[in-house]
């Protein structure tokens, strides 16, 4: 497998006045499942379209096992791509369109056969060799266009948005199918998806893009537990991480800082110690709703944690947990709840916040306040 | 539904049969009058009714108007006419559809700086008249070399029918999504590759509604015939004009409705083989398969 460089990677493209790619710098290891993600206009197709060959850069490198193919034509690149749409060649059998790489490079006609029979039997498609796209389903139509793919065996493959037009359930099907591939092929991937959930499921690292600028590079963890600045928090996670303004004020115990509720209750929210040069400022506090529970009895007592009585406005049960929405200093802000501590909307309820793992954000440059 | 209603309904619809099948009758009035009529004795038209069944059928017209009906000084039918017609609709409907297939290709998936705008100024080219390129033309093919010849004829209607084809090709094109040609030349396929492997193949709607268009249009031209062509080089549609004209005594109506027949044959045939790709050729563009 390979490793793929891109190193201040710019596009503009004619006559447009600003910059689509502003300059993105990402090194991916061999082997490694990589996702640009990011809301649409972001410039995460055009990133992968330079990859692959299909648009050119302005400016900056795009480094292959250490050699520049910017200049290379998309046919000489030896990487492959799975598209949106499938892309699959509406006149010829599924049979054909998984050979036609391999028959335009030339390959004997016996070893062909045989990487189409591989790859059939890889992705469980070998009784669809004979039928023409038209005839598939979508989700078969997606195998066959990953076979297509597969058969080249190429340095690097390319998913631009692949599940994107499946139904809710195929789509959970085909994610875990990738991520078994992935992992039985140890393929070097770079995978272009606007769903966040798909990013978490199935990186090994993720680059969140946003208006042509790398915002954060890292595993789906650090991503989701230490999002760079307020852009990343709000774009990963579902429902998303809410923003409270707070003071950060100093008290007998520790710093805390304090929320309103819809009543106009008061409830002190402990804040960790590396606050403390931000006295009587106002930070961004970013809370999950994981972060704000129904009372658990096992975390009583512990550093950071706290419990207050809130306004139930909506309730959203999802199966698992129900999502409720409560009001803090005039903003709304998801909880996770167990179903079986029933809240009500409308009523008030008990409910625990654990601040380890919130995150604070400075509201002038929107960036993380990283712990000391 | 109440019975009332649906009574109604199928009156209406009993209204709306009625009115086409008298349109359709109104259109196909001269038709069956030239049918008839060339199946009739000279006798015949002279007596009889328009609309009449002939008294006695015969093939006569049919014969002479294909072999020994004067066009001109010459008098041995449409035959060699007919065939001229063949020699210069075939390949330059063939020409100009490939032509028109290769520019449509060019200017729906790789567009290059100005390409829209040469895109429009070729579709000027629909709307040329033929009149106003007549002495041009001529100029051009005499300089040439290629004057009064099928060949030139060919160029011409060629040239003519460029503007059309693109047309339709680009078009088709267009709506077929630029993911498959980034998929083919991923794939390794180059220009001329994903033209010949990937877009012909599906392009047999539009190819027929360009084979249609294009073999109705050279196939029934007279002015570029009558100007271009001369004597052994013209086409069918200048010798039925050639053959009505020739009178010598008494007019022979059956056989200048046999040859206007003759003359109209090969546009039908078309139709008739390829019409049901022509109708899904023009809405092609709105449902993919």
């Amino acid at each position: 497998m390979s490793e793929l460089a891109l190193r201040s990677i710019r596009k503009t493209y004619p006559g447009a006045a600003e910059e689509t790619l502003k300059g993105i710098d990402i090194e991916i290891a061999s082997g490694e499942f990589l996702i640009l993600v990011g809301p649409s206009g972001c410039g995460k197709s055009t990133l992968m379209n330079t990859i692959a060959g299909l648009e050119s850069i302005t400016d900056g490198a795009i480094v292959l096992d250490g050699t520049d193919i910017s200049g290379v034509e998309p046919k000489d690149r030896d990487i492959a791509m799975v598209f949106q749409s499938y892309a699959l060649y509406p006149t010829m059998s599924v049979r054909e369109n998984i050979a036609f790489g391999l028959k335009i490079r030339g390959l004997p006609k016996d070893d062909i056969e045989q990487e189409v029979q591989r790859v059939a039997d890889l992705l469980q498609i070998s009784h669809l060799l004979d039928k023409k796209p038209a005839r598939l389903s979508g989700g078969q139509q997606q195998r066959v266009a990953m076979g297509r793919a597969l058969a080249r065996r190429p340095r690097i493959y390319l998913f631009d948005e692949p599940l994107s037009n499946l139904d809710a359930k195929l789509r959970v099907e085909m994610r875990t199918e990738i991520k078994k591939l992935h992992q039985r092929l140890k393929t070097t991937i770079v995978y272009v998806t606007h769903d966040q959930i798909e990013a978490m499921t199935l990186a090994d690292r993720i680059a969140v893009l946003k208006d042509g600028e790398l915002q954060q590079l890292g595993t789906p963890k650090e991503v989701y537990d230490t999002p760079a600045n307020l852009f990343v928090a709000g774009f990963m996670g579902s429902p998303a991480m809410s923003f409270v303004p707070v003071t950060v004020a100093q008290g007998e115990q520790g710093l805390y800082g304090e929320v309103i509720g819809d009543d106009g209750a008061r409830t002190a929210l402990p804040l960790p110690a590396y606050l403390a040069d931000r006295v009587g400022q106002t930070v961004t506090l970013g809370i999950r709703p994981e972060h704000i529970t129904q009372p658990q009895d096992q975390k009583n007592g512990q550093a950071l944690v706290t419990t207050g009585r809130f306004t139930i406005e909506v309730t959203e049960p999802t199966g698992p947990d129900v999502i409720a929405l409560i009001r803090l200093n005039d903003t709304g802000v998801h909880c996770r709840i167990d179903p079986e501590h029933p809240v009500t909307w409308g009523e008030s309820a008990d409910l625990m916040f654990d601040m380890k793992k919130v995150v604070f954000f400075d509201p002038d440059s929107g960036l993380r306040i990283p712990p000391q | 539904m109440t019975d009332a209603t649906r009574s109604g309904l199928r009156l209406s619809r009993i209204g709306i049969y009625a009115v086409l099948l008298l349109a359709a009758l109104v259109y196909l009035v001269p038709l069956f009058v030239m049918l008839l009529t060339s199946f009739k004795t000279p006798l015949d038209i002279r007596t009889g009714n328009l609309l009449a069944l002939p008294t006695d059928w015969t093939t006569v017209g049919w014969s002479k108007a294909w072999s020994s009906a004067c066009t001109g000084v010459e008098c041995e039918g449409v035959r060699g006419y007919f065939w001229n017609s063949f020699k210069m609709t075939v390949p330059a409907v063939l020409i100009s559809t490939l032509l028109g297939a290769f520019n449509g290709y060019v200017l729906s998936k790789w567009k290059f700086r100005g390409s829209d705008l040469f895109f429009a100024m070729l579709l000027f080219g629909c709307f040329v008249p033929f009149q106003v390129v007549l002495l041009p033309m001529a100029a051009t093919l005499g300089k040439l070399g290629l004057a009064n010849t099928t060949a030139g004829l060919v160029l011409v209607h060629v040239i003519y029918g460029v503007a059309f084809t693109t047309l339709f090709f680009r078009n088709y094109y267009v709506a077929i999504p630029d993911a498959l040609v980034k998929a083919a030349r991923l794939d390794g396929a180059g220009f001329f590759t994903i033209f010949f492997r990937i877009l012909l193949p599906m392009s047999t709607p539009i190819f027929m509604v360009s084979l249609i268009w294009q073999f109705t249009q050279i196939w029934n031209d007279f002015l570029f015939g009558v100007v271009f062509a001369s004597g052994d080089s013209q086409p069918i549609t200048v010798a039925l004009n050639n053959l009505v004209n020739t009178s010598t005594g008494v007019k022979e109506y059956n056989v200048d409705m046999a040859a206007a027949m003759i003359a109209a044959l090969p546009t039908l045939v078309v139709y008739v083989v390829a019409g049901k790709y022509f109708i899904r050729g023009l809405t092609a563009g709105s449902v993919k398969g």
